[in-house]
């Protein structure tokens, strides 16, 4: 089910209203302004910027011989000075992750929705990439990027159009949502491949309240969405200590993993306000441009 | 099929009590169905092991309750009944033979008989032969030997009814021998009543005693036996009447506790005359009900009955004979020393028993009385004479008197010839001394009377010695001279006393026994004692076995005169009215009846009491019982899969508990509608709801009973009409505003003191401005009299009365509600007294509601019920008259609600129509009008 993106949109700009500018909380300094599109001078970068002169304090290794050869100056391959940073959004497209323990609350997928587009609105503002990863797409800013983000953050509620944990192309900072309730050495294979191009990510793991508080009782039949996997409990509030226990152990090693690739986690249940969960995302994701 | 006391209708469905353990067996591989929920965190519970995993099998006790209910409802579809009455069974299933009891002693316990007797039917298979043997002789009874099956039976013993003879079980026991029929067992649904032993059972036929019959019985089959002694008063076996009233004699059969019976007269068409009590002394088998009734108000009764005793026994009919004579008094008006005459003494003698006439004779003889006194009349009119001596012919008695007069010259009406002169007794100038009277010769209707020893015969006229004088003398003196003599001419009877009807000859006029001998004398002339011999008394009403007067059957005979007094109740001779040559005669079916319980039963038979001899069905307990099981497995059931949370557990078991209770309790919880609630403050103030007031009078039964009489009124009109009044108040005129009661009602006691002056003026203040009082003074008893409202002039004096006037047929208290033609209350046939002016349309004033209301028909206790509806005091015709009372009482109150607004349209198409049926009664051709 795909989906409804002008209810998304709202919520998610809405949210983002009541987030401060990321602008405001960091320093104006030159330096520090990270992400501005308009960087347009050589520096440490990937895409060409210009050809100039060697000068002898270049390292020799620098020379762009195949330039130099069409003439008899030695010239240096000058890469557009990179500032602006990717972010790649990724948000889990399991049926597991689109399911609500309540009717008053909404689906852990939604709110990873408006959390991630919230955050993708205020971050494109800013002047920085922002993109899915598993769309194909490289994160790009500017509002018609924002736009296509948007878009496909809405279609892939669709699990059969979900997108893939591929890492992506370019380096970036990574914020991964979902609620991790895959064993750890499954999200460790996972996340492996987008660490390696990533060198700062953000792991949001949103829960449902029911699946923190296990409030069944009696003989129940658990069923995972999505899967065929069921277990039939003959007293339920027997095992949940355990449950609560395994939980706990399950947070600890997301925390583990997290601090392992240098990464951050998040903790969010639906059962709070997406504020709550947002500004700790947006407090994370200004602490990673001032180290920057 | 029999199991002990239990036996099953369907013993075949008990072999699935076989698939129990294969049940228990499922049910312990069945866990309950779980809840289904999604958790999509559900891989963070692998590898945990519940601690307490979901029971393999049902736990026990829940496994106990569904094989409980699963055996419940096996038995249940068996069929089984609990019948502790049952005989276990002996194999094979022979005849049963049901002798049931159906004389009129049976009839009061009818139905439990009949129950009994089809409890005994469910105790057998459905092809088990069943006869029927009924003990009472009919001609069209049912054959033993007709061989039955158990649904035809049911059917035939509900349609059974019991007859108004007496059972003859000697000729039962004759009629089994001669079907030949061999029971297997026997069932003999029994009256607990030995055979009639009544006077006129001839010696050498004794009646067959209940042990004896049950002997009989036992020696051919298992015996049971169901008796069911009659527990009230049975049967009126007596009634005399005598000077100061009448006297009913009871009898009962059960002797253990004190009891009260009431006894109701009743006049040909069923009304309610007049209704005796009677109290059975523990111990004591036999009672008297005693009618304090004038004479003249007795004779219109023409029967009697038990109050609440169904059975012909409980019904005395009463017959012309025993009813009141009416006699004729010659008498030519002058009165010089009435205290003197004979005639007083004669009147003062027959009046408490006898309609007296008095007259000329020639207006007498056209009357045609039963008997004609004639006091010392020496010659009759040569006119009359003739015309006289028809009436004699005709069956009537003339009683003569001696005299100076008749001693002088006499005629030929005497019985004997006389002599022409008197024989005085110890006169001055007489050697003999006065005479007493010798004991009556046994032949004399007299005999039996005891001859008064002080009455001295001072002067009498003598009979001329003739051969048949001694038979014709019915009283003589000592010296053997004839005191009365008798002789019959035609069928009636000339009866001639040779001493005067006053006291100038002798004292027997003094003497208690005169108004005997009078009374036989009178019966003389309607064929009682004499001339009875002749003449068939042909039925003409007789009695079914409850009790209820139908139509003689055609099986019904004549019986002779002579033979009436022997013959017993029988089916050719039903108890009933016989209409002879000589008035009615009334043949009654406990006449004279002993009642005797059958205390002594065989050893050997088995006796049911009231409870054993019932079956109870116990399929549908048993089913309810099984679905009641199964809904507490449904709720466990739901408990233990965690849906029902507190609050909706709470709410299933209280509809678990509500739906149970029909199945605990039976329903009958009668609620009235009467049963309104009113808050304090309403009750309190009597100017918030309307309600009727009454005064009280002080006399507190009479204050109690109006105040149940105008509760019932008002519970009756909440319940039928929009009026709704609160429950009536007792108000002080004196003190109480009057002005809040659109009603007031004042019953006047016997005992009444007058009312205040100040108490006066507020009631005529209230009649002034409107109210309407009505004054009741419940002596309406007195029968045929005029209305006495003697008593209100001394309690109201100075009540502002108007004039007085009684209620027409078209006014509109007879329409405001029901169309009513009388006043009825607890007597009926009363007069209602209103304000006259109020009757004429034009003197009208106001709306035409009279202020005053009176009458004497004591209203109120026919209205008064209790607070469930039930009539507290009995009315004189019973239902229907209360019924007609309490619509009277509605129509009064929305007479005094409404005014006369009923008077014009309300009932227009109604009052049409019964004009238009009045109209073309004569006319029928033209059928009813168009409504």
């Amino acid at each position: 089910m795909p989906a409804d993106l002008p209810a998304l949109r709202i919520e998610a700009d809405a949210l983002a209203r009541r987030l401060p500018r990321l602008s405001a909380q960091t320093s104006a300094s030159d330096a520090a302004h990270l992400g501005s599109a308009g960087r347009r001078r050589a520096g440490t970068g990937e895409d060409f910027w210009e050809y100039r002169r060697y000068n002898t304090e270049d390292d020799a290794s620098r020379v762009d011989w195949r330039r130099s050869a069409r003439g008899d100056a030695l010239f240096v391959r000058e890469t557009e000075l990179e500032t602006a940073r990717s972010l790649y959004f990724w948000i889990d497209p399991h049926a597991g992750f689109n399911w609500r323990g309540g009717e008053d609350r909404p689906t852990k997928a939604d709110r990873a929705r408006i959390l991630s587009m919230a955050i993708a609105n205020l971050l494109s503002r800013e002047g920085e990439r922002v993109g899915l990863l598993g769309s194909g797409q490289p994160a790009a800013f500017g509002k018609r990027a924002l736009e296509r983000l948007y878009q496909m953050i809405a279609s892939a509620a669709d699990p059969d159009a979900g997108y893939d944990l591929i890492a992506p192309k370019r380096a970036g900072a990574a914020i991964i949502v979902s609620d991790f309730y895959d064993p750890i050495e499954t999200w460790s294979a996972r996340l492996a491949p987008v660490a390696a191009k990533c060198r700062d990510g953000i792991l949001v793991a949103i829960s449902d309240p029911t699946e923190t508080d296990f409030p069944f009782k009696g003989r129940v039949r658990l069923s995972r969405p999505g899967t065929t996997l069921q277990r039939i409990l003959g007293r339920a509030e027997t095992v949940q200590t355990d449950y609560a226990a395994k939980y706990d152990a399950n947070r600890d090693a997301l925390s583990k993993l997290a601090g392992k690739l240098g990464w951050q986690l998040i903790t969010h249940s639906t059962g709070e306000d997406a504020l709550v969960a947002a500004s700790q995302l947006h407090q994370r994701l200004s602490r990673l441009r001032e180290t920057a | 099929m029999t199991l002990g006391p239990f036996l099953f209708l369907a013993p075949f469905a008990l072999l699935a009590l076989i698939a129990l353990p294969i049940i228990w067996w499922i049910l312990r591989a069945t866990p309950p169905m779980p809840q289904e929920a999604a958790l999509p965190s559900l891989r963070l519970l692998d590898g945990i092991e519940p601690s307490e995993e979901t029971p393999a099998h049902t736990p026990w006790w829940i496994l106990l309750l569904r094989l409980a209910a699963a055996a419940l409802a096996i038995i249940g579809l068996s069929g089984p009944i609990y019948a502790p009455g049952t005989q276990a069974d002996t194999g094979e299933e022979g005849p049963l033979l049901i002798v049931i009891d159906d004389g009129w002693a049976s009839a009061s316990r009818w139905g439990e008989l009949v129950d009994a007797a089809r409890a005994n039917l469910e105790t057998v298979s459905r092809d088990t032969p069943i006869h029927l043997l009924t003990t009472a002789p009919r001609q069209r009874a049912f054959d033993p030997a007709t061989r039955t099956e158990r649904p035809d039976m049911a059917g035939r013993l509900t349609s059974l009814d019991p007859s108004p003879w007496a059972v003859d079980r000697a000729d039962a026991l004759a009629r089994l021998d001669a079907s030949g029929l061999s029971p297997q067992r026997i069932f003999w649904a029994s009256s607990g009543m030995n055979g009639p032993a009544t006077q006129t059972e001839p010696q050498d036929t004794a009646p067959l005693s209940g042990e004896a019959f049950a002997t009989a019985l036992a020696d051919r089959a298992p015996l049971t036996i169901y008796a069911a002694p009659p527990r009230a008063a049975m049967a009126i076996t007596a009634f005399e009447v005598d000077a100061t009233g009448a006297l009913a004699t009871l009898v009962r059969a059960q002797t253990a506790s004190e009891a009260d019976v009431f006894v109701s007269a009743l006049s040909r068409d069923g009304t309610g005359i007049a209704t005796a009590s009677a109290q059975f002394e523990a111990g004591a088998t036999t009672t008297g009900a005693r009618f304090t009734l004038p004479p003249a108000a007795l004779s219109r009764a023409d029967r009697f009955r038990i109050a609440g005793v169904e059975g012909a026994g409980a019904l005395w009919l009463w017959d012309s004979a025993a009813r009141r004579p009416r006699i004729g008094l010659v008498s030519d008006g002058e009165a010089t020393q009435p205290l003197l005459s004979d005639l007083h003494y004669v009147r003062q003698a027959l009046a408490p028993f006898a309609l007296i006439e008095e007259g000329a004779l020639e207006t007498l003889i056209l009357s045609a009385p039963d008997a004609i006194i004639m006091t010392d009349i020496g010659e009759i009119p040569e006119a009359a004479l003739g015309r006289l001596t028809d009436w004699v012919n005709g069956g009537g008695a003339l009683i003569r008197f001696a005299g100076p007069r008749l001693a002088a010259q006499g005629d030929a009406l005497t019985p004997t010839p006389l002599r022409r002169a008197s024989r005085a007794l110890g006169g001055a100038l007489a050697w003999d001394e006065p005479q007493s009277l010798a004991p009556f010769p046994s032949a004399s209707p007299f005999s039996g009377l005891q001859p008064p020893a002080d009455a001295k015969v001072r002067q009498q006229v003598l009979a001329r010695p003739a051969p048949d004088l001694d038979e014709k003398t019915w009283a003589r003196l000592e010296d053997g001279s004839p005191l009365v003599t008798a002789a019959p001419l035609g069928s009636g009877m000339i009866v001639l006393y040779h001493v005067t009807a006053g006291p100038d000859w002798s004292d027997l006029p003094y003497a208690g026994v005169f108004v005997e001998m009078l009374r036989r004398s009178i019966a003389a002339g309607q064929s009682q004692t004499i001339a009875n011999a002749d003449g068939l008394y042909a039925p003409q009403l007789v009695l079914d076995g409850f009790g209820r007067l139908v139509p003689p059957s055609d099986l019904a005979a004549p019986i002779s005169a002579a033979d009436f007094p022997q013959t017993p109740p029988s089916e050719i001779n039903p108890p009933g009215l016989y209409q002879g040559p000589a008035g009615s005669l009334a043949l009654n079916a406990a006449r004279d009846y002993v009642p005797a319980p059958i205390t002594d039963w065989p050893a050997g038979v088995t006796l049911l009491g009231d409870a054993e001899a019932r079956a109870f069905p116990l399929a549908g307990f048993a089913l309810g019982l099984a679905l009641f099981l199964i809904a507490i497995d449904l709720l466990v059931a739901l408990a233990t899969t965690g849906r029902l949370s507190g609050a909706r557990t709470a709410r299933a078991a209280a509809l678990l508990l509500a739906l149970s209770v029909p199945l605990a309790t039976p329903i009958g919880q009668q609620q009235t509608a009467f049963a309104q609630v009113f808050s304090e403050e309403e009750r309190a103030n009597p100017a918030l709801l309307m309600r009727f007031g009454y005064v009280l009078t002080g006399d507190s039964e009479t204050d109690t009973r109006v105040e149940q009489g105008l509760s019932g009124l008002s519970r009756y009109l909440t319940e039928r009409t929009s009026v709704a009044p609160a429950p009536p108040d007792a108000v002080d005129p004196e003190t109480d505003p009057l002005e809040l009661y659109p009603l007031i009602y004042l019953a006047v006691p016997e005992t009444a003191t007058p009312l205040s002056a100040q108490a006066i003026g507020k009631l005529n203040a209230y009649m002034r401005t409107g109210g309407a009082l009505i004054l009741d003074t419940r002596n309406g008893a007195s029968v045929g009299g005029e209305s006495d409202f003697s008593s209100l002039q001394s309690l109201l004096a100075g009540l502002d009365a108007p004039s007085l006037a009684p209620v027409p047929p078209d006014h509109v208290v007879t329409r405001s509600y029901y169309l009513i033609d009388g006043f009825q209350g607890r007597y009926s046939g009363r007069k209602l007294w209103i304000d006259a002016s109020t009757i004429t349309p034009g003197e009208r004033r106001g709306d035409g509601v009279s202020s005053l209301f009176v009458g004497d028909a004591d209203w109120v206790s026919a209205w008064a019920s209790d607070d469930r509806g039930r009539a507290l005091y009995g009315v004189d015709g019973g239902k229907l008259q209360r019924e007609y009372a309490l619509r009277f009482g509605i129509n009064l109150a929305m007479h005094i609600l409404t005014g006369n607004y009923k008077e014009d349209q309300v009932h227009l198409p109604t009052l049409l129509e019964r004009l238009g049926q009045e109209d073309t009664r004569d006319n029928e051709s033209e059928g009813r009008p168009e409504e």
